[in-house]
C-alpha cells in the first residue's frame, strides 16, 4: 500500500461509569510516523488504542481517518489497518494457515508462507491454534495484523509473551515497515518505545 | 461481497465440524425430546390440532437449544474481536443467519420424519405439510439469528434466549400450527396465502436484521 | 409547563365520576364500573409499547443523547409494565363478573399477555446488559423486532381464532350501549390515566437526567 494516510485524534475523554479512565487526548499522525502510546497498568492504553481502531467508542471527542486527503467512513475503517492486541484471539480450532486465509483479502500462498517462514511458524502451520504456546499464538497475532500490508498498524503490546528470537524478529519487522505506514504502539516496555519517533504518556495528560 | 460471506461460512462451518459438541448436542436434544414425546404418549392416536402443537413445541425447543450457538461461541472464545476486523457486521450478519439457515433444516429434516414415524401420522396433503414446516423452520431460524447475537453479549444467557424468542415467534407458532393441523387432517384445502404470510415474515425480519446488526455487534 | 400536573385535577373528577356519577350499566349493574379503570389501563400499557419503541428508533437514527434515549425507553416500559400487569388483573375481574371464569383466552386477553410477554423480555434483556456499554442499542433493536411482529400478530389472530376457539366469547362492552354519561365518564378516565402515565414517565425521565449529570459533571465531561 503506498497511499498516504492521516489520522486525527481529538480530545478523547474515556470514562466507564464513574470511574475516569483519560481525558483530552489529541494528536495527529501521517504515513511514516511511528507512535507510542504509554502510561502505568491501567491508565487506559489498550482502552485508547482500541478508540483509535473504532472497536470501542469514547466518551467524548472524535477520531478520523484520511486516505490521500480524502476522509475514510467509519464502516470503512477496518480495512485499512491491521491490529494486534492480547484481547484479540484467532480461532483455536482453525490451523495458523487457515486463520490467516480468513483474515487475508486475496493473499497469495507464497505471500502466506514467506510470512509464516519469516515468524518462524511454518513447521506448525497445519497445526491447530489452540495447541500453539503463548509466544507461538503472539506471533501470529503479528502475523496477522501485518498480513494485508495495511497503511496504518496498531499493536498493543506486541512483544508480549515473546522470547528474545521473537521480540528481534517482530522488532524488524515493524522496522522494515515504518517508513510507509502508520504505527502506534500501546506498551510500557522501553524496547518497543524506541521504536517510535515520538508518543505520550497517557497518564501524564490527566495532570 | 459474497466472497466474504463464503468466507465466514465456511469458518464457521469448518470450526463446528472439527469440534462438534455443539451440533452433536443439538441434533441429540432434537432426538430425545422427539422420542421422549412419543414415548410419553404411549402409542395413543392424537387428533391433528395435537399433534401439530406437539411437533412444533418440539421444532421450538430444539431451536431454543442450537441457533444461539453460533454467536454465543464468538464470544465465550473471544474471538469476536477478531472477527469483526476481518468482515464488516452485514456479512458477519448474513454469514451466521445462513449457517444457522442450514443447520436448522437439518434439524427439522431430522425431527419431522421422525415424529411421524413414531406417531404414525401421515399427512393427507404431504406437499403443504413440508412447505408449512420448511417455512416456519425459516423463520424461526431468521428471528434466532438476530435474537442470538443479542442474547451473546448478555450475561445468563440459557433462559434469557428463551424468554425474548417466544413472544416473537407466536405469530410463526401459530399459523405454523394450524397449517400443519390443516395439512395433516386434510379437510380445508392449502392456503399458499398463509404459506407465503409466513415467508413475508422472515422477509421483514431478514431486512429490518440487515439493518439493525451493526447496533448490536459494533459499540455505537 | 407541565401540563400532566393536570392530573392532580383530574383524577379526583374521574373517579367521582367512574363510582358514583355515571349510571350503572343495565345487567351488570355497578360491577360495569371497573370499565372505566379497564379500558383507560389497558389503553395506557400499548401507549408506553409504542413510546418506547419510538424512543428505540430515535436512538438507533440519531447520534445525540442516547443515553438520554437510552434510559427514556427503559423508563416507559417499567411504567407500561405496572399497567399492563394492572389491565390483566382488571381484565380477570371484569371477566368474572361479566361471564363467570377469570380467564378465556380470547384474543383481546391473549394480545395483553403477549405484550406482557414482550414486556418482560424486554426488561429481562435490559438488566442482563448491566454492565454493557451498547446496553441502550441492543435493548433498542430488541423492542423495534417486536414492534415489527406487531403487525403480523394484528393480521393473524382473526384467522386464527374462528378454528381454535370456536365458540368466541365475544366482548360485551361492544353490545353495551353506553349511555352518554357512560361515554363521558370512559373517555375523560381515558385522557387521565394518560396523562397520569405522562407526569410518572416525566419524572422518571427527570430522575435519569440527573443521574447522568451527576456522572458527568463529576469530571466535566
Amino acid at each position: 500500500m503506498h497511499n498516504k494516510y492521516s489520522l486525527n485524534v481529538n480530545k478523547i475523554s474515556k470514562r466507564f461509569g464513574r470511574q475516569l479512565l483519560f481525558r483530552d487526548i489529541s494528536f495527529s499522525l501521517v504515513t511514516g510516523d511511528s507512535f507510542f502510546i504509554t502510561g502505568p497498568n491501567g491508565s487506559g492504553k489498550s482502552t485508547m488504542l482500541q478508540i483509535v481502531a473504532g472497536l470501542q467508542k469514547s466518551t467524548s471527542g472524535d477520531v478520523s481517518f484520511f486516505m490521500d486527503e480524502k476522509k475514510i467512513p467509519e464502516d470503512e475503517r477496518f480495512r485499512h489497518f491491521g491490529f494486534a492486541s492480547p484481547a484479540m484471539n484467532p480461532y483455536d480450532t482453525l490451523t495458523a494457515v487457515e486463520n490467516i486465509m480468513f483474515a487475508s483479502s486475496g493473499i497469495k500462498k507464497e505471500n502466506i508462507d514467506e510470512m509464516l517462514n519469516l515468524f518462524g511458524l511454518y513447521p506448525h502451520r497445519e497445526k491447530h491454534v489452540g495447541i500453539y504456546s503463548s509466544g507461538m499464538k503472539q506471533r501470529l497475532r503479528i502475523i496477522l495484523s501485518m498480513i494485508n500490508s495495511p497503511g496504518i498498524l496498531l499493536l498493543d503490546e506486541p512483544s508480549s509473551n515473546l522470547d528474545s528470537e521473537g521480540k528481534d524478529i517482530v522488532f524488524s519487522a515493524i522496522e522494515k515497515l515504518r517508513e510507509k505506514t502508520l504505527v502506534i504502539i500501546a506498551t510500557n516496555e522501553h524496547d518497543e518505545m524506541k521504536l517510535c519517533h515520538k508518543g505520550i504518556d497517557i497518564a501524564e495528560q490527566n495532570y | 461481497m459474497q466472497s466474504r460471506i463464503i468466507k465466514n461460512l465456511r469458518k464457521d462451518f469448518l470450526i463446528e465440524f472439527r469440534n462438534r459438541s455443539a451440533l452433536n448436542i443439538s441434533f441429540a436434544f432434537a432426538g430425545i425430546t422427539t422420542l421422549s414425546v412419543s414415548l410419553a404418549c404411549g402409542g395413543a392416536s392424537l387428533s391433528s390440532q395435537v399433534n401439530a402443537v406437539l411437533l412444533w413445541v418440539i421444532i421450538f425447543f430444539s431451536g431454543m437449544s442450537g441457533l444461539s450457538h453460533i454467536f454465543i461461541r464468538e464470544e465465550e472464545e473471544k474471538t469476536a474481536l477478531f472477527l469483526s476486523l476481518c468482515s464488516d457486521p452485514e456479512n458477519i450478519y448474513l454469514s451466521k443467519l445462513l449457517f444457522n439457515i442450514i443447520l436448522f433444516a437439518c434439524i427439522t429434516a431430522l425431527v419431522t420424519p421422525l415424529y411421524l414415524f413414531f406417531m404414525q401420522v401421515v399427512p393427507v396433503y404431504i406437499l403443504y405439510f413440508i412447505s408449512t414446516v420448511a417455512a416456519g423452520s425459516l423463520a424461526v431460524s431468521s428471528i434466532t439469528t438476530i435474537l442470538g447475537a443479542m442474547v451473546a453479549k448478555a450475561e445468563s444467557r440459557g433462559s434469557l434466549f428463551t424468554v425474548i424468542s417466544f413472544p416473537v415467534m407466536i405469530p410463526v407458532l401459530w399459523i405454523s400450527i394450524k397449517l400443519t393441523a390443516d395439512s395433516i387432517e386434510g379437510g380445508a384445502p392449502p392456503e399458499v396465502r398463509s404459506i407465503l404470510f409466513l415467508l413475508a415474515f422472515s422477509g421483514v425480519i431478514i431486512s429490518v436484521s440487515y439493518l439493525v446488526f451493526k447496533f448490536i455487534w459494533t459499540e455505537n | 409547563m407541565n401540563i400532566y400536573r393536570l392530573v392532580f385535577i383530574f383524577m379526583p373528577v374521574v373517579i367521582y365520576m367512574a363510582l358514583i356519577w355515571a349510571p350503572p350499566a343495565a345487567i351488570l349493574g355497578d360491577a360495569s364500573r371497573i370499565l372505566y379503570f379497564h379500558v383507560p389501563v389497558a389503553w395506557v400499557s400499548i401507549v408506553a409499547f409504542l413510546v418506547a419503541g419510538i424512543n428505540s428508533i430515535i436512538l438507533l437514527v440519531s447520534e445525540k443523547n442516547r443515553r438520554e434515549r437510552e434510559f427514556m425507553a427503559h423508563n416507559s416500559a417499567v411504567a407500561g409494565m405496572v399497567f399492563i400487569i394492572l389491565a390483566l388483573i382488571t381484565g380477570s375481574i371484569w371477566a368474572k363478573l361479566s361471564w363467570g371464569s377469570y380467564w378465556n383466552w380470547d384474543p383481546r386477553e391473549t394480545s395483553i399477555v403477549i405484550l406482557m410477554l414482550i414486556y418482560i423480555a424486554y426488561l429481562s434483556l435490559y438488566s442482563s446488559l448491566k454492565d454493557n456499554p451498547n446496553r441502550g442499542s441492543i435493548s433498542a433493536v430488541y423492542l423495534i423486532i417486536a414492534m415489527i411482529t406487531m403487525p403480523f400478530l394484528v393480521f393473524i389472530i382473526p384467522r386464527i381464532y374462528p378454528s381454535l376457539h370456536p365458540d368466541t366469547i365475544i366482548n360485551q362492552e361492544r353490545k353495551i350501549h353506553l349511555e352518554a354519561a357512560m361515554r363521558i365518564t370512559l373517555f375523560a378516565s381515558i385522557v387521565t390515566f394518560t396523562l397520569l402515565y405522562g407526569y410518572i414517565y416525566r419524572l422518571m425521565n427527570r430522575i435519569s437526567a440527573l443521574e447522568i449529570k451527576a456522572e458527568e459533571k463529576h469530571y466535566d465531561i
